[in-house]
């Protein structure tokens, strides 16, 4: 990896290609920490650069950003044509680029990148590429800043022809990246209950709704899956042979194990960010309670020890701080407590029937489902200030956010039959990702 | 020229395809150190995306197979809810007193109490309130005089409705505590 020595070496000369390779290579490795680091060593060099460079960056954190127009070739062949329909709607879905038509290219593609057939037509960042398909299926990608007159992006990309979609996101990640400084999400997925024609079943499908496979268990009853941090496994609860157990499934075995069972209701929920170990909800003592459970131990820790219910756990991106559903002042509110069960606040006083919190992944918000006639998705900081509606056609509940915070996938039935939607966090560009064919709820996104 | 080491952490198992997840180094070719600014023609980066071994298409379950038991429905009716609420109503007593009294001359069998809700909650809430919908029948009879090894409770929430419409009818159909005798009934 590179050192801190070359990053203040990079800045020093200037070169703003090698920030940019450098950025949209170790964002993938450092995570968040070297995001913001990046932000910040782009502010430096912006300032340095302002006048002689173009702001093809894109602030993502400001609302009013404006977006880039970017040109995407059709790459050669079926493959190619995939590659290039994948990269054209993660970009556009982001709502950070336009796209601009390829019937107002005036380069051919197989011809040098000449600037000046692009900043007449406004547009900022030009996709050009090549494709080989022998065993493998091999793409070469450029991409050129119109304004710098010059690429800033250039790798290959080899992969089986299976996963033509894969690599098509893989390069709107880097392409991501090279923009914004931050990882893109274009390679998650979306785990979610399905049911078609009678039995319930786990279904885990691109975050674009593409590539649905089904897991086949065997349960006929499933509630809403969690991921584990790092996006291996999940817990679940199914209800067998009348017992609510938790399963833990194993994504890198594809196994499925009962973790744990008692006479009630035990309904999963996530997990902790360091241990082993996640929450749930059960009614073994009698009125529904929050518990924790090790699943290293098998022991576990009573949180909460009101009569009424207390269900829906989520818990923060840090772990110190757990959102729940309690009754225990009349109506489903979410509250929120200390991991250890401490310090029980409310959250929500609007409504009167507000459930299935849970938590942005940089904790600043909490996203759940209230009713307002019918069920919609709102945010809500987690001290209750800035509640916001996302949603207002048909009932829409179980809403999950993507790994950057930047999206949120959630159920509606606005279509009719109950399906796996997608939207920016901020309401706009909602859209169904399951077909209508078959049933669907619990959506939650995997973290990587 | 510097090699370095991506660890591209994304291609951790890729699909469902290829179950077998591995998290593999990627060697990635670095831009040259020395950059020109107007340089255009520079080796790409190499990215290879690997088909991960092919692991199985479907999860193993790791659980036994649950021994099946008896089961015997429509010997009682269902009794019914408000919206959001878990207590018995009046009207409902008798019903529930003819069972209490049914269970005392069936000493063999054994009762179990679902709790169902409509749709209109969201499904974990809704299966909290079957609950107590079901622990509330449960108690009452316990106050009739039924033994409570006699008794269990599950809950189905909004899992398994009777009807499917969205009307106040269907709904109130809905929600209900539903009885079915377990293990052997005597004649």
């Amino acid at each position: 990896m590179n050192s801190t020595g070359n990053r203040h070496q990079a800045m020093d000369q200037g070169h703003r290609e090698r920030i940019n390779s450098y950025m949209s290579r170790s964002c993938f490795a450092f995570g968040i920490y070297s995001v913001k680091f990046f932000l910040l060593l782009l502010a430096i060099h912006l300032s340095l650069f302002t006048s002689s460079d173009a702001k093809i960056y894109i602030d993502i954190t400001s609302p009013s950003a404006k977006k880039v127009p970017i040109a995407i070739y059709e790459l050669p062949g079926s493959a190619g044509r995939e590659i290039s329909e994948v990269i054209k709607g993660d970009l556009v879905f982001t709502g950070l680029f336009t796209y601009v038509d390829s019937a107002s290219y005036v380069e051919q593609i197989s011809q040098p990148f000449n600037p000046g057939n692009w900043t007449p037509l406004g547009v900022e960042a030009v996709v050009k590429g090549t494709v080989q398909e022998g065993a493998n299926l091999t793409v070469s990608i450029t991409l050129y800043d119109t304004s710098e007159g010059k690429a800033v992006l250039s790798k290959e990309y080899q992969t089986d022809k299976s996963l033509v979609r894969q690599l098509g996101h893989t390069i709107s990640n880097d392409i991501y990246n090279l923009f914004t400084g931050s990882a893109g999400i274009f390679r998650t997925r979306i785990l979610f209950v399905g049911e078609r024609g009678g039995g319930k079943d786990l279904y885990l499908v691109d975050w674009d709704g593409q590539r649905a496979r089904k897991l086949g268990l065997k349960s006929s009853i499933l509630l809403s899956p969690h991921w584990s941090r790092e996006g291996t496994k999940a817990v679940y609860s199914s209800e067998r042979g009348r017992q609510w157990g938790i399963y833990l499934l194993d994504f890198l075995k594809m196994t499925e194990k009962r973790i744990f069972v008692s006479k009630g209701t035990n309904m999963a929920g996530d997990f902790f960010p360091k241990e082993n170990a996640f929450i749930f909800s059960s009614t073994k003592d009698g009125t529904p309670a929050l518990f924790s459970y090790n699943i290293d131990t098998g022991t576990m820790k009573k949180l909460t020890f009101t009569h009424g219910i207390d269900v829906s756990p989520s818990v923060s991106p840090d772990g110190k701080s757990i959102a729940f559903v309690s009754d225990r002042g009349g109506t489903p509110q979410i509250y929120i407590m200390r991991s250890d069960g401490s310090e029980v606040r409310r959250v929500t006083f609007e409504g009167s029937y507000n459930t299935s919190p849970c938590w942005s992944p940089s904790g600043d918000r909490i996203a759940f489902s209230g009713r307002r006639g019918k069920n919609q998705i709102f945010t809500i900081k987690p001290d209750g200030s800035e509640l916001m509606q996302l949603t207002d056609s048909g009932n829409n509940e179980d809403p999950s956010f993507s790994p950057d915070g930047r999206y949120i996938t959630f159920m509606s039935d606005r279509d009719r039959t109950k399906s796996i939607y997608i939207m920016r966090a901020n309401g706009e560009s909602q859209r169904r990702i399951t077909p209508k064919d078959m049933r669907a709820f619990g959506p939650r996104w995997s973290p990587n | 020229m510097k090699r370095i080491w991506v660890l591209f952490a994304l291609l951790a198992f890729i699909s469902f395809g290829c179950q077998k997840a591995a998290t593999k180094p990627e060697a990635v070719q670095p831009a040259p150190e020395k950059e020109e600014k107007e340089s255009v023609q520079k080796p790409p980066e190499k990215v290879t995306e690997q088909k991960i071994a092919s692991g199985k298409e479907s999860v193993e379950s790791q659980e036994k197979a649950a021994g099946a038991m008896e089961e015997k429905e429509g010997i009682f009716k269902d009794i019914h809810f408000d919206f959001d609420k878990y207590d018995i109503k009046n009207e409902d007593k008798s019903a529930l007193k003819a069972i209490a009294s049914w269970m005392t001359k069936n000493p063999g069998a054994k009762l179990s109490v679902e709790g169902h809700c409509d749709d209109r909650g969201t499904n974990e809430y809704n299966l909290a309130l079957g609950d107590r919908r079901a622990k509330a029948v449960k108690d009452y009879l316990l106050s009739l005089g039924v033994s409570s090894s006699k008794i269990e409770t599950v809950s189905y929430g909004e899992e398994k409705p009777l009807c499917t419409e969205e009307t106040e009818d269907c709904w109130a159909k809905n929600r209900r505590a539903h009885f079915v005798v377990l293990g052997k009934v005597s004649k």
